[in-house]
């Protein structure tokens, strides 16, 4: 068998070979191979004698050279004709006899071979290249040649070097899809908004000034409602709708095109494409500013159901029914309600399904619920007629669940069909070669137009569209700026190397406009000179999974900052090097006040009343003594050394007024609210000093939390929560406050014992000795949240990260149920409070403060009887004077801080060591600036220099 | 032999199908990372599962997925926060080289200490050569990879400044690259040598004691040529299927060991692909594993028959 085989495959390669020498030389291609001629040439030879077309090395027969006047050189060519040539080498292009020259090409292996084959002269090539097809492996394309990638921490004479970590590296910085923090690190590199925010020039605030746009936005609204109707700018409005915007002609792509107008239409086009499903998108129409027609081409042929009470926020009142008695929106939408579909905002991410499915008659009315139920179609909806309505009412309307009616429109769904939508109805548009127009569909000005625009869309065409692809599905992608070869800056920046997984390199992008437009330059405030801003010349980006690494790098000078952790507070937080940076979260104590909740609780087989108690928590004395038990700074240095006190509900970061940067807690209005909260009497101990009373405050006042505790004693005993069987002037009962932990770690453990700790000190010789703890829940992961909102568990450290530039609008979160962690045991529409506007008193629950606040018009009736009159108040941002919102403002902190719900225990903030090779211009942080960032940041070696102070050093910093 | 060779591949093809619905369906039974409350893009995230098909039954969904993979050979892409936009198959191919390497490296370092030293102790069993080379390994393979990790990245990069803190970027066979990696192949190998020279010598320690090779030296034999000529072949048996076991890791590689040095592998994309849930990226690499983990395993069985040609697989005698 096996010879058989041997034998047929020897045929075979014999076969072959006769075939292969029976082949002509030519064999029909347009190669142009030696030897052949190619009928597809046009030939070109140097002179008439010449015989190898210049093109594609045909040979073809020709006279020979004939010298008919005697002269030796032939007529035609010119060759010496009596000269027996000698030539240095078969590439020799010139007799040393004669001089006369010839033609012959050098013969290389590739593009890349810089020796020719025949003479070994040499030769100048450009650099390799590697990235065909997205695929680096430091292997030349061309010649197969490994790449050796420069040593980036090679060190050299001024060159800057920033020596960056991060534990994920960027794999999508298109600005079209890209969707984590981690993808947006180079975005800020490698691009720049149509404006900028910079230090105002005593760097204790920022201006905002034009970068890729060339001047302020020119609101054009009233000339464009004429000219453009199909953008529908309401009649009445005469402002903000529309804006010119001159583009900075001087911009370019780092390949050196120049930008205009036509790179940001055709940018916008690929961003709201319907086929593309781009997620930035929503960017410009889903929010404040939302681009006039946007929404609707961007969705044109989709059906989205949306969520109530994220949306339109419709209630039964407001809906309509059809013909078949079906609610629909205003619209003709119909409206559905949520069974069995996820409810993001009012159940958080959770559907009504699963919680009756969890909780049951416990909770729910189960009457009408498998009716209901049974009617949920594929989407998990049920079509909301009057029965439907009555079934959903009747299932949530109970006292455990605590809904009723006015909480069934939280539970709807509404569809929304969008048309086909042309793309002359989106509001951009070229109107001139470095010009564009927006139209807006809701009015923006100031401050909040030029934040909008500190971003930017701009993609660069040739790539973008190279970088387009399908899956098997049909599914649209794009690996723009995903590789180093489909990726474009127009930023200070350009990525020059990118290895997935393990680092990115980007060095200065000399055809960015701010290096030679002279704007682009600071004084120093300290120094007084006149710097360029991004001194950086390279920023080498690695991935460094592991904090202990980093350190060690950070240590050896070859990172440029190490965050801190709480194992190295005690060791580095004394360091000059060490900044610590305030974020925008205040956490809270937050202490549960649902007394059916607890006397639930109370009455379980398990809870024995007579050793333990619940209630004496919701007294207001055992709550005040709780808020003043703790020394906050204390705290912080021992649980967590990067957070400092936090006594407000807003914290430092937050910035009441954002075009001249001014933080809301150093209003007066605020200063008063701590110390009308802490009772700080400001005339009597301070003369009158708001400074020094603000400064006094700790929160910390263990003699007065004694007498509380001794106060709330009395309370509890005479309401009957504890009792003192044996009169020893203390309580038979234990107070077991139960702390809600997602997952158990060391920070709670260490977290608790701090607390119990200091509450046994602050207890002894109180009736409360020992009598009040702590102690952990079970891992409730995502839970914890909704355990607590209930009054399953009784405390946490949380809190909110609300908008840094708006606090205003987190009056929300502590009025609105949707938002409250202390929804069901406070009720921010029972409290009034009464300030005097304008010589008016305005008497408010907190609820419509909080709304009036946020823009909404808040009417209510003053007076009684025939006196009454209908009044309506907004004190919206524009509507009402900074200072009158600032006393709302803080007229509502105090009365939130008041209830005793939130007592505020821990500003959050992060620390971190920063290397002697850079420094700060300055030192204080900006909530919106930082320190500077690249932009401002300043060498004090260069890498040349700092290797040798390095070495110096003996190769391993102190800090 | 070929008839047993044949059975056994048809089960790891049935095998491979099962477990990879099993992953399949269970991976996409996650529950969804919430979004915010309120987030805008959650409409456009529903658009884009409801057009990558997620939205269809599971069954569904394996049978487009298998019939892409088998008809196209397209293992899909990346579609959600992780790897964005990126061709599975192509992304995967990207970060195998460098396991592989490092991982490669690590076993031909292994494999003749850890042999060598199995012998050594083996030969001089119950001596403090034995005794010390025992108590080393029970010591070393006690330890976890990352423990040496640390201490080596501690004393060779930080301390000495030998190596650089991390495998460096660009070519592996440059030796640049070579010279970063060095840490990471020392921190993987500990383990990789103990494990051989326990194994070894266990064997070896068993084989020396038998009848044959007393009769090996009475024929006159030295008691190195005795044992290279009949122990060794004897041990091969067990030795030879561990270094098929050690093969197949390097396709794993070691998720830790690549996280601390930074090395762009396989390891971290797996285990990122599972706290992201990426479908595409988990289902390719859980079939791609048990294909090698199946196919390893008929490899290892019928590598017995040649071994050893007393052991006839699949024979009814």
């Amino acid at each position: 068998m096996s010879k058989k085989l041997i034998s047929l495959l020897l045929v075979l390669v014999m076969l072959v070979g006769v075939f292969a020498s029976c082949r002509k030389p030519d064999d029909g291609d347009d190669e142009g191979n030696e030897g052949t001629d190619t009928p597809t040439c046009s030939h070109t030879y140097t002179n008439g004698c010449d015989t190898t077309c210049n093109k594609c090395n045909a040979v073809r027969e020709v006279a020979p050279c004939a010298d008919e006047n005697g002269d030796d050189l032939c007529d035609i060519c010119g060759t010496n004709l009596a000269c027996e040539h000698e030539w240095e080498s078969v590439c020799d292009t010139t007799c040393d006899k004669c001089g006369s020259t010839r033609e012959v090409p050098h013969e290389y292996d590739n593009d890349c071979d810089t020796t020719c084959n025949l003479c070994n002269a040499e030769r100048t090539v450009g650099e390799h290249k590697d990235g065909a097809e997205g695929v680096y492996d430091a292997v030349c394309d061309v010649c197969g040649a490994t790449i050796e990638i420069p040593d980036i921490l090679s060190p050299e004479a001024n060159a800057y070097t920033y020596n960056d970590a991060v534990v994920t590296l960027a794999s999508n910085w298109n600005p079209h899809t890209y969707q984590v923090a981690d993808d947006s690190y180079p975005i800020s590199y490698i691009t720049t908004g149509l404006y900028g925010f910079f230090f105002n020039e005593s760097f204790d605030g920022y201006v905002i000034k034009p970068e890729m746009a060339a001047a302020d936005p020119v609101d054009v609204t009233e000339a464009i409602k004429a000219s453009h109707p199909n953008f529908n700018i309401p009649e009445s409005e005469t402002s903000g709708y529309a804006y010119k915007i001159a583009l900075n002609p001087n911009a370019k792509w780092a390949t050196g095109e120049t930008i205009t107008a036509d790179d940001y239409i055709y940018s916008m086009q690929q961003l709201l494409n319907p086929e593309y499903l781009n997620y930035r998108a929503t960017e410009y129409y889903a929010q404040n500013f939302s681009i006039a027609g946007a929404e609707e081409y961007a969705n044109q042929g989709q059906t989205l159901f949306l969520e109530n009470a994220l949306n339109a926020g419709y209630e039964v009142a407001d809906l309509v029914k059809d013909t078949n008695g079906n609610y629909t929106t205003p619209d003709g939408a119909p409206v559905y309600i949520a069974v069995d579909r996820p409810l993001e905002d009012w159940l958080g991410g959770n559907s009504l399904a699963d919680y009756v499915g969890a909780y049951g008659a416990g909770y729910f009315n189960m009457s009408k619920w498998d009716s209901l139920y049974a009617l949920v179609d594929d989407e998990g909806l049920v079509v909301l007629n009057d029965s439907t309505l009555d079934m959903l009412v009747t299932t949530i309307s109970t006292e455990a669940w605590g809904e009723d009616a006015s909480n069934a429109p939280s539970y709807f769904y509404y569809s929304k069909t969008y048309g086909d939508f042309d793309w002359d109805n989106v509001g951009i548009f070229k109107s001139g070669e470095f010009e564009i127009t927006l139209v807006l569909a809701k009015s923006l000005a100031g401050f909040d137009l030029f934040y909008n625009l500190t971003g930017n869309w701009l993609v660069y065409e040739d790539y973008y569209e190279a970088g387009k692809h399908t899956d098997a599905n049909g599914v649209y992608f794009n690996d723009y700026n995903t590789t180093l070869e489909l990726t474009n800056s127009y930023g200070p920046y350009k990525m020059t190397q990118f290895q997935s997984d393990k680092f990115m390199v980007f060095e200065r992008n000399e055809n960015w406009f701010g290096y030679t437009d002279g704007k682009h330059t600071y004084v120093h405030p300290e120094d007084g000179e006149t710097y360029d801003m991004y001194q950086t010349s390279r920023i080498y980006c690695q991935v460094v999974p592991e904090r202990i690494t980093r350190k060690l790098m950070f240590l050896k000078g070859r990172l440029m900052g190490f965050g801190l952790g709480s194992e190295d507070f005690e060791e580095y937080r004394n360091s000059d090097r060490t900044y610590v940076s305030p974020s925008e979260t205040v956490f809270f104590l937050i202490l549960n006040g649902h007394k059916d909740m607890i006397a639930e609780r109370e009455k379980a087989e398990n809870f024995d009343q007579t050793k333990n108690d619940l209630e004496t928590m919701t007294l207001l004395s055992f709550r005040k003594a709780m808020a003043v038990t703790f020394d906050k700074e204390a705290m912080c240095t021992a649980v967590s050394p990067a957070d400092s006190g936090g006594y407000g509900l807003f914290g430092e970061a937050y910035i009441y007024d954002p075009v001249n940067g001014l933080r809301y807690r150093d209003t007066v209005q605020a200063k008063k609210a701590l110390c009308e909260f802490y009772s700080v009497d400001v005339e009597g101990d301070f003369e009158g000093d708001l400074d020094a009373a603000v400064e006094s405050i700790t929160g910390y006042d263990p003699e007065t939390a004694k007498e509380l505790f001794g106060q709330a004693y009395t309370e509890a005993i005479e309401a009957g929560y504890i009792t003192d069987t044996d009169n020893n002037g203390k309580s038979d009962q234990t107070i077991e406050i139960v702390y809600a932990i997602s997952t158990d770690s060391n920070f709670m453990t260490k977290l608790l014992d701090y607390m119990n700790e200091k509450l046994s000190e602050v207890t002894s010789g109180t009736p409360f000795e020992n009598k009040i703890k702590f102690v952990k829940s079970a891992p409730l992961n995502t839970e914890w949240s909704n355990k607590l909102k209930g009054g399953e568990v009784d405390t946490v450290l949380g809190g909110w990260t609300g908008s840094a530039l708006n606090p205003y609008s987190c009056t929300d979160l502590y009025t609105n149920p949707s938002y409250q962690y202390d929804a069901k045991w406070f009720n921010a529409a029972t409290i009034t409070k009464t300030l005097t506007i304008d010589g008016e008193e305005v008497t408010l629950n907190l609820k419509q403060w909080s709304d009036a606040l946020n823009g909404a018009t808040v009417t209510v009736t003053v007076g009684e009887g025939d006196a009454a009159v209908e009044k309506s108040y907004n004190f919206g941002d524009g509507k009402a004077d900074v200072e009158v919102r600032l006393e709302i403002l803080a007229m509502i902190e105090v009365a939130i801080l008041g209830t005793y719900d939130y007592i505020p225990m821990l500003q959050e903030g992060s620390m971190a060591l920063l290397s002697h090779q850079v420094y700060y211009v300055i030192e204080e942080y900006n909530s919106v600036m930082g320190r500077g960032g690249m932009t401002y940041m300043r060498y004090n070696y260069d890498d040349a220099e700092w290797a040798a102070f390095v070495a110096s050093q003996g190769g391993t910093l102190r800090y | 032999m070929i008839k047993y060779a044949a059975q056994r591949l048809l089960l790891a093809l049935v095998t491979l199908l099962i477990i990879t619905l099993i992953c399949f369906v269970l991976i996409r039974m996650l529950p969804r990372a919430p979004l915010p409350p309120g987030d805008p893009h959650t409409a456009i995230i529903e658009a884009k599962r409801e057009a990558m098909g997620y939205n269809k039954p599971y069954l569904v969904q394996f049978g487009i997925f298998v019939k892409n993979v088998v008809t196209e050979w397209d293992w899909g892409i990346s579609d959600n926060t992780y790897k964005y936009g990126k061709d599975v198959a192509q992304l995967f191919a990207e970060k195998l080289p460098a396991t592989m390497v490092v991982n490669l490296y690590s076993i031909l370092l292994s494999i003749p200490i850890g042999i060598a030293l199995g012998i050594w102790a083996a030969l001089k069993k119950n001596k403090m050569t034995d005794h010390l080379i025992s108590t080393l390994t029970m010591v070393v393979i006690s330890v976890p990879s990352f423990i040496y990790a640390f201490l080596i990245q501690y004393f060779l990069s930080y301390k000495l400044d030998w190596f650089p803190f991390l495998m460096e970027g660009g070519d592996l066979f440059s030796w640049k690259v070579f010279w970063s990696m060095i840490p990471a192949v020392l921190s993987l190998s500990f383990g990789v040598i103990a494990g051989f020279t326990r194994g070894t010598r266990a064997e070896l320690t068993e084989v020396l004691t038998s009848e044959f090779m007393l009769l090996a030296r009475t024929k006159g034999l030295t008691k190195f040529q005795a044992t290279v000529r009949h122990a060794l072949k004897n041990c091969a048996v067990v030795i030879v299927p561990s270094i098929f076991g050690e093969f197949i890791g390097i396709m794993s590689g070691s998720l830790i060991i690549e996280n601390i040095f930074a090395i762009p592998g396989v390891g971290s994309l797996y285990l990122d692909s599972i706290n992201h849930r990426n479908y595409p990226i988990f289902t390719m690499m859980t079939v791609f594993y048990t294909a090698i983990g199946l196919v390893a395993s008929v490899i290892v069985d019928i590598s017995y028959g040649f071994i050893d040609p007393r052991i006839r697989m699949g024979s009814k005698k």
